[in-house]
């Protein structure tokens, strides 16, 4: 009880299924407020799916999905965007939308909107960028943006799937302190990811996700190859100690 | 020269029939091309296209019931919308097959049943009315809902437009905050088939959308702001409507065609000199050395 205490997201005995095929069963687990998770698994494992189940776009088959983080303050930033890079629309522009969950549709942005918006894009090294539009930004100022975005909204709970895909060094260095700093104020944030060293500068947690059901474990675990993580999840992690035949 | 101009402009108004059209097309410019903007911004301006088409049996079924009666055949317009655009919904929800195909399908089906419920129970005079407009044609009566619908579709832009932005920028961000993306789509598309029905009246079924889409069209090439393409596509839309009035009048032209193709030659022009991506400024233009600044 002590320890579900400081997890506003629990899974019970989940039971996720893609195109009536199940993905994931008997998922059991918690994952920590204020603390960084990161999803690993081959292709194919279920991380996009868990994901999905999480956030509530995929309907359990079983089990359930305990998430007491108001609507307003989840986010996801999924691999596939369904972002329209060619809307005119400004980065600045964007990252205010961050805040439209929590104050409405009717009401405009006011002077406070305004100013946490340039904060925002400041501590993201994006300033310089308010006034372009979004189709000339490049991979990383976009994830940049995108973060601002969550920043924005104040997000409780942020799933990132693999958001350092095509990001330059230094964005992935913003990126992991701004992430980090989210998680000090008591975001709980999951993030699936495919590198090593990544995993191992991030994570507080880790769940391995292989065969069809969700290990909890440690980075160190992971690291040390205690972890049972499946052969080809080893190899694009890089886990020494794992043949390549 | 100012007083022959002043005549030009001035005499055609002399006339009530030729005020009321003016009023007419004023309200429809300054509402279908917001709507168009954002249709086309949703790479759906042919899906307008097409549901300007199937407002026809509505029109029709009123024109045979009621004869030539504007404000029952734009209601029988705003049904046959409504329904299509259900229809098309429903399909796609239940066979998968995608909205454009399945609104393409059914546009088709819809303009052969009205042209052929208006040939049965009128004359050929009737039905070119219904398909090319009457804008000369429109009564107080029909004016007043010309107004009030376009109205209405004015105040439903102001308070879903943040959401209509939201839809179509980022559609799972919406869904994620719980605001459900296709119920917002369907208020869009209830909005654009209440905007052909007032462009019914002007341009006919064959044009009502002419005056969304042309303009919207034509304002992507001068801005690539949201508002700014909003604020060029009415401008140009209103300038179309009021020029095409007064050029129709004076050579004694049919009136919607004017207008669209006045609204064409904007297009066109933009095409070729639009500073947003127009061929003179592609040409003028020297490819972008990559920048130093940071990524």
């Amino acid at each position: 009880m002590e320890q579900e205490a400081n997890s506003r997201l629990q899974l019970h005995n989940l039971q996720l299924a893609q195109a009536n095929r199940t993905v994931l069963e008997h998922v059991d687990g918690r994952f920590r407020d204020g603390a960084i998770t990161a999803l690993v698994g081959a292709n194919g494992t279920g991380k996009s799916t868990l994901i999905q189940g999480v956030m509530g776009m995929l309907k359990p088959v079983a089990g359930r999905v305990a998430c007491s983080v108001p609507r307003e303050r989840r986010a996801w930033l999924p691999q596939q965007l369904a972002l329209d890079l060619t809307f005119p629309m400004s980065v600045e522009e964007l990252v205010m939308t961050g805040s439209w969950p929590s104050h409405g549709a009717l009401t405009g942005y006011c002077a406070h909107h305004y100013r946490r918006g340039r904060e925002v894009m400041a501590r993201l090294g994006i300033s310089h960028l308010a006034h372009r539009p979004l189709g000339e930004l490049s991979g990383g100022q976009r994830q940049r943006a995108l973060i601002g975005r969550t920043l924005m909204q104040e997000a409780e709970l942020l799933l990132l799937d693999e958001p350092f895909a095509n990001v330059d060094s230094e964005t992935v260095d913003v990126l992991m302190t701004v992430l980090r700093d989210m998680a000090a104020s008591g975001a709980t944030l999951i993030v699936v990811l495919h590198d090593m060293e990544q995993l191992s500068r991030l994570a507080d947690e880790v769940v391995v996700l292989a065969n069809g059901h969700a290990h909890w474990t440690s980075p160190q675990a992971i690291l040390e190859g205690q972890a049972p993580i499946a052969g080809t999840a080893r190899l694009t992690l890089g886990i020494p100690g794992v043949s390549t035949c | 020269m100012i007083d022959s101009l002043l005549w030009w402009v001035t005499s055609p108004l002399d006339y009530a029939f030729m005020r009321r059209a003016l009023v007419a097309c004023l309200a429809l410019s300054l509402t279908a091309p917001i709507l168009g903007v954002l249709l086309m911004l949703r790479g759906m301006s042919l899906m307008g296209e097409a549901l300007s088409h199937a407002i026809l049996p509505g029109v029709a079924v009123a024109f045979m019931l009621a004869g030539f009666s504007l404000p029952l055949m734009m209601l029988g317009g705003v049904a046959a919308g409504l329904v299509t655009v259900a229809t098309a919904s429903s399909v796609t929800l239940f066979s998968g097959l995608k909205e454009d195909a399945a609104m393409a399908s059914l546009f088709l089906v819809a303009m052969a049943a009205g042209v052929m419920i208006i040939s049965l129970s009128g004359s050929a005079l009737d039905l070119g009315h219904v398909l090319f407009g009457s804008v000369l044609a429109v009564d107080g009566r029909t004016l007043l809902l010309v107004c009030l619908v376009s109205s209405l579709v004015l105040v439903g832009l102001a308070i879903s437009f943040r959401a209509l932005v939201m839809e179509c920028l980022d559609p799972q961000f919406l869904t994620l905050q719980g605001r459900h993306a296709g119920w917002i789509h369907g208020l869009f598309m209830c909005l654009v088939v209440l905007s052909l029905v007032v462009g019914f009246q002007s341009l006919g079924t064959l044009m009502a959308a002419g005056l969304m889409l042309l303009p919207a069209a034509t304002a992507r090439y001068w801005s690539r702001r949201l508002e700014g393409m909003i604020a060029i596509a009415i401008g140009w839309a209103v300038t179309c409507s009021i020029t095409g009035l007064l050029v129709s009048y004076h050579a004694g032209l049919p009136t919607g065609p004017t207008i669209v193709l006045l609204t064409g030659a904007g297009y066109a022009l933009s095409v070729l000199v639009g500073p947003c991506n127009g061929m003179l400024s592609r040409l003028r233009t020297p490819h972008r050395v990559l920048s130093h600044e940071k990524r």
